[in-house]
């Protein structure tokens, strides 16, 4: 394997030491990451089972809606309808907070869409038709289907994005940043030793040497 | 906090959510205007109701927007013409990249 380093590094003991204190800290950021890679695709298994099936039941909710405002158009009108709409009460009330998953802020969102009966919708009885009821009926029961998808698929949507680059970074650290610092600091020490046993062996040749002439003189 | 809706849409889809309570419609009578409109909406709202249409047509802002923070929540949901049948949903894209394999039916 080609051992990939940094390049342009000093073998000299400072280096080392500075190298050895980088990777300890790259480990420990590795760890940390992976805990929250973790901790993320948890959260996100958790909202996957609210996901499932909820886009299809508000389109088929929608499409039974969609069917008694035509029928109710049919009846009425397109115009009397449209007035009956101008006239409906403001149903529903939702609250948006924010939560924070591992640092991620996504929606939380509490909706009240108050199941009304036909008098409190606001719109008068003389000209409009049970079909008007059965749609503004289903409407309701859409919007707050739709709010609650729409919490779901923002939350997802902002998961997998934090997933994804924590995900990019866990996988940078583990496979390119850590073997490079190890590699480098293998190489450092590798030459430190070198540069000990060439000294070593020098001292000894003129320990020799010296002994050498010791001897011829003596 | 208190939040507003805002359903952007065609008149008819406007009108129903108008039944269903939703007081701030806004009814889209030609695609151009609906990016203007879109824009215009971030600001106060921060959910808006759009429909699969619109959002096909302005994708990208509507992906930018999404992705810049949590407010305002786009909703697509389809009009009276039925959903459109996309080859692939967006959401089961994204779970496919982010986990590696295909987790919703």
């Amino acid at each position: 394997m080609a051992q990939e380093m940094i390049e342009g590094v000093n073998p000299t003991r400072m280096e080392l030491l500075k190298l050895k204190q980088r990777e300890k800290l790259a480990v420990k950021g590795y760890s940390l990451l992976k805990e929250k890679r973790n901790a993320l695709i948890m959260e996100f298994f958790n909202i996957l089972e609210r996901v499932k099936g909820s886009r299809e039941n508000v389109a088929e909710k929608l499409q039974e809606a969609y069917q008694d405002l035509t029928a109710a158009q049919i009846v009425m009108g397109d115009l009397a309808v449209k007035k009956a709409a101008m006239s409906v009460t403001e149903s529903v009330d939702v609250d948006i907070d924010s939560r924070s998953v591992m640092g991620v802020v996504v929606p939380l969102i509490e909706s009240e869409t108050a199941q009304r009966t036909i008098v409190e919708r606001g719109y008068g009885f003389m000209d409009t038709s049970v079909k008007l009821d059965e749609a503004a009926k289903k409407f309701e029961e859409s919007i707050q289907l739709i709010i609650e998808l729409g919490e779901i698929e923002k939350t997802i949507m902002l998961l997998a994005g934090e997933i994804e680059s924590t995900k990019r970074r866990v996988n940078a650290l583990e496979h390119i940043i850590i073997p490079r610092l190890e590699n480098t600091v293998k190489y450092i020490e590798m030459r430190l030793e070198e540069m000990e046993r060439e000294n070593f062996v020098r001292l000894k040749m003129i320990k020799k040497t010296m002994e050498e002439t010791e001897v011829a003189n003596g | 906090m208190k939040s507003k809706i805002a359903v952007m849409a065609d008149p008819d889809t406007v009108t129903g959510f108008m039944l269903g309570g939703i007081k701030d419609g806004f009814p889209i009578e030609n695609m151009e205007e609906a990016g203007e409109k879109l824009k215009e909406l971030r600001k106060e709202y921060s959910i808006i109701i759009t429909t699969e249409k619109i959002g096909d047509y302005y994708r990208a802002t509507i992906d930018k927007m999404s992705s810049e923070g949590a407010l305002p929540m786009i909703i697509e949901i389809p009009d009276k013409t039925g959903s459109i049948d996309r080859e692939s949903d967006p959401i089961r894209e994204l779970i496919k990249r982010v986990i590696g394999v295909e987790m919703v039916e």
